[in-house]
């Protein structure tokens, strides 16, 4: 089957991969293919520094569900504030909430708890294609956190379901863990540069998806990839491109070694996005996506 | 040979994600070295690459590993592992073996707190103390985490240190553990209550009870970590002590650049040079078709997106930080050579 059509019968496809690899741009662009596909898509950003409305050219979303085209919307989702929402609606007592999520404890406890934030934000995926919410989506597409914080957003409930015994969290982590280990519910998405850092990481990202919830992602992402250098090109080359020349033949070779010690590793669906002459916003995105599509069709 | 105005006793290199700075601590301290210096670089998630260049392995996380690189001053490197660092403190601190072994073999302990937030950035802390404190060395160069956000690494030892400290676990553990445990106040009461009933209905009853052993075994720890998060805190404001920021290139990365400068500057932190990395340098616009065309213009394009980005933020700086542009090299510097040219680039640019 081909891949996409693989994603689009997914509900939930996190993205995820090292610091500054174009994560959210491979987020958005999926998220624009499968809206084209017909799929009623919520691509979410849980970075409160919100980036992806100047790729969208919408703007900022402030916590608010925005449209960003047809069966398209983006949120930029507040771990804390869904934390405090599920509260609100437990505690039926008005007054005895407002306290709660107000007290020192609270906070602290919110901020400094392993894998709650992760957990809540999941929750929120899971009820949103479950049509908890009034805002309907099939899928969600989640730009996550960088690979360490990434890596921890999908075994948080796994780990928490085997910490935690009984109580509405541990009910909570039992049902997200599931969500998330059903190959046919979640998918996992990893975004690279063909570096040596992005490529290491992603290396071990992948060993972890696999030890952790037995299973490989959909697909990786080798992004900004500098193009091909024609080594037969014929003459005349102007002596005033000596040093670009060097420099493209030399940093196409490092993309290149770093394609084949990931292929060495990873017998999956690859897909190559090359790095492109135009500035981020929706005329970059849009031309990622048709490449991506293609890709993947 | 000077370091112009990087001679410091403690530099802090931050910045984004994926942005060098690891190598470029890396280059200073061959530079701080170079020019007499004992050095210690701090740094958490070298490439395999540098740590082959450097000739530092895994022992690095347990004690600093002497770089051989023939410098006047001496090199070493530390590995930073939370874990780790996390253990070797128990065990310091603990007043007795029973007391860490009750840590150690803690569920919450084992299985969690590796994951508590911010822990990474606080053991950071925690080791940086602990190096500053043996003066063994003349300048420490710290490489700061990997996190998106890179304030995350000053504001964990305050958030780590409050959680700690505001009793929050206590207040809200200690109505259930000990009942009617003083207490005083009825919104108190009312609030604790209300924690108490949520965390148990939410939570569970294991996972709490983990937790509460945890931090009953931590209170004997409770005040060294107050202390020490306070010592270098001050560290960190101190005028022996400077931030170097790095940033990545293009224009789409002045808008976190500034924002984490005027952010080190409202902290109170020194901000020395900015450093705008891995800049591709300017090329010719093609003015043939042929099969370099296309390559030739991406080039083109991403030069001059680059320099305008150093244009830009060069204007957009208020206090006229100096600026460093480092290009970006045909080949990656995992080198001792190129390490060294790397840092002769960025000192170059520097007022002597």
């Amino acid at each position: 089957m081909k891949v996409l059509d693989a994603l689009a019968k997914l509900q939930l496809v996190v993205v995820t991969g090292k610091g500054g690899v174009g994560k959210t741009t491979v987020a958005a662009a999926l998220a624009r293919l499968l809206a084209a596909r017909g799929r009623r898509t919520l691509l979410l950003e849980i970075d409160p520094r919100e980036s992806l409305h100047q790729l969208l050219g919408t703007e900022p979303s402030g916590g608010k569900i925005i449209k960003a085209g047809a069966r398209l919307a983006v949120q930029n989702l507040q771990a804390q504030a869904v934390i405090e929402a599920l509260v609100r609606e437990k505690v039926k007592v008005g007054m005895l909430a407002k306290r709660i999520v107000s007290s020192p404890v609270f906070q602290h406890f919110t901020e400094g708890a392993p894998g709650l934030k992760e957990m809540s934000v999941l929750g929120y995926a899971l009820r949103t294609v479950e049509g908890e919410y009034r805002h309907k989506a099939d899928v969600v597409v989640l730009d996550a956190p960088a690979t360490g914080h990434g890596a921890s957003m999908l075994s948080a409930p796994l780990l928490l379901a085997e910490a935690v015994e009984g109580g509405q969290l541990g009910e909570m982590a039992q049902d997200l863990a599931g969500f998330i280990a059903d190959p046919g519910r979640c998918g996992v998405v990893l975004a690279t540069l063909a570096e040596e850092m992005p490529v290491q990481e992603l290396i071990e990202l992948v060993t972890l998806l696999r030890e952790r919830m037995g299973r490989p992602p959909e697909l990786v992402v080798a992004n900004a990839l500098y193009p091909p250098y024609p080594t037969d090109a014929p003459a005349p080359r102007r002596p005033d491109w000596a040093e670009t020349l060097v420099l493209w033949e030399q940093r196409r070779a490092v993309n290149q070694r770093e394609l084949a010690r990931l292929e060495r590793i990873w017998k999956g669906p690859l897909v190559e996005l090359p790095l492109l002459p135009v500035e981020r916003g929706p005329v970059l995105l849009a031309q990622i996506a048709d490449a991506l599509g293609e890709a993947l069709a | 040979m000077t370091l112009n105005g990087l001679d410091r006793q403690l530099l802090v290199v931050v910045g984004a994600g994926g942005v060098g700075k690891t190598t470029l601590a890396a280059a200073l301290g061959l530079q701080s070295a170079k020019a007499g210096a004992d050095t210690l670089v701090m740094t958490f998630d070298p490439s395999l690459r540098l740590k082959d260049a450097l000739g530092v392995g895994e022992e690095a996380k347990e004690r600093p590993a002497t770089v051989k690189a023939g410098t006047k001053g001496r090199l070493d490197v530390a590995l930073l592992d939370a874990r780790t660092t996390f253990d070797r403190l128990i065990r310091r601190y603990a007043p007795d073996a029973a007391a860490a072994e009750r840590i150690f073999s803690n569920r919450f302990y084992r299985d969690l707190a590796g994951n508590l937030a911010g822990i990474l950035e606080y053991m950071a802390v925690e080791r940086l103390f602990e190096v500053q404190s043996e003066r063994r060395y003349e300048r420490i160069i710290l490489d700061t985490p990997p996190t998106r956000q890179a304030l995350d690494f000053l504001e964990a030892p305050d958030r780590i240190v409050n959680f700690l400290d505001s009793g929050a676990i206590r207040i809200a553990l200690k109505p259930w553990w000990e009942q009617g445990g003083g207490l005083r106040g009825m919104p108190m009461r009312l609030a604790a209550k209300g924690v108490e009933e949520i965390a148990d209905r939410i939570i569970g009853i294991r996972l709490l009870g983990d937790m509460l052993e945890f931090f009953r075994a931590f209170v004997p720890l409770y005040d060294g970590f107050r202390e020490r998060a306070e010592e270098v805190r001050k560290l960190l404001r101190a005028p022996e002590t400077l931030f170097v920021l790095v940033s990545g290139p293009g224009a789409d990365r002045i808008p976190d650049t500034l924002f984490f400068a005027r952010k080190l500057g409202e902290r109170g932190h020194h901000v020395g040079p900015i450093v705008v990395n891995q800049i591709h340098p300017e090329a010719p616009a093609p003015d043939t078709p042929g099969p370099l065309a296309e390559g030739l213009a991406l080039f083109h394009f991403l030069g001059q997106r680059d320099r305008d980005g150093v244009v830009r933020l060069r204007k957009l700086l208020s206090k006229g930080e100096p600026l460093v542009a480092v290009p970006l090299t045909a080949t990656p510097p995992t080198d001792l050579p190129s390490l060294t040219r790397l840092g002769a680039t960025l000192l170059a640019q520097l007022p002597g």
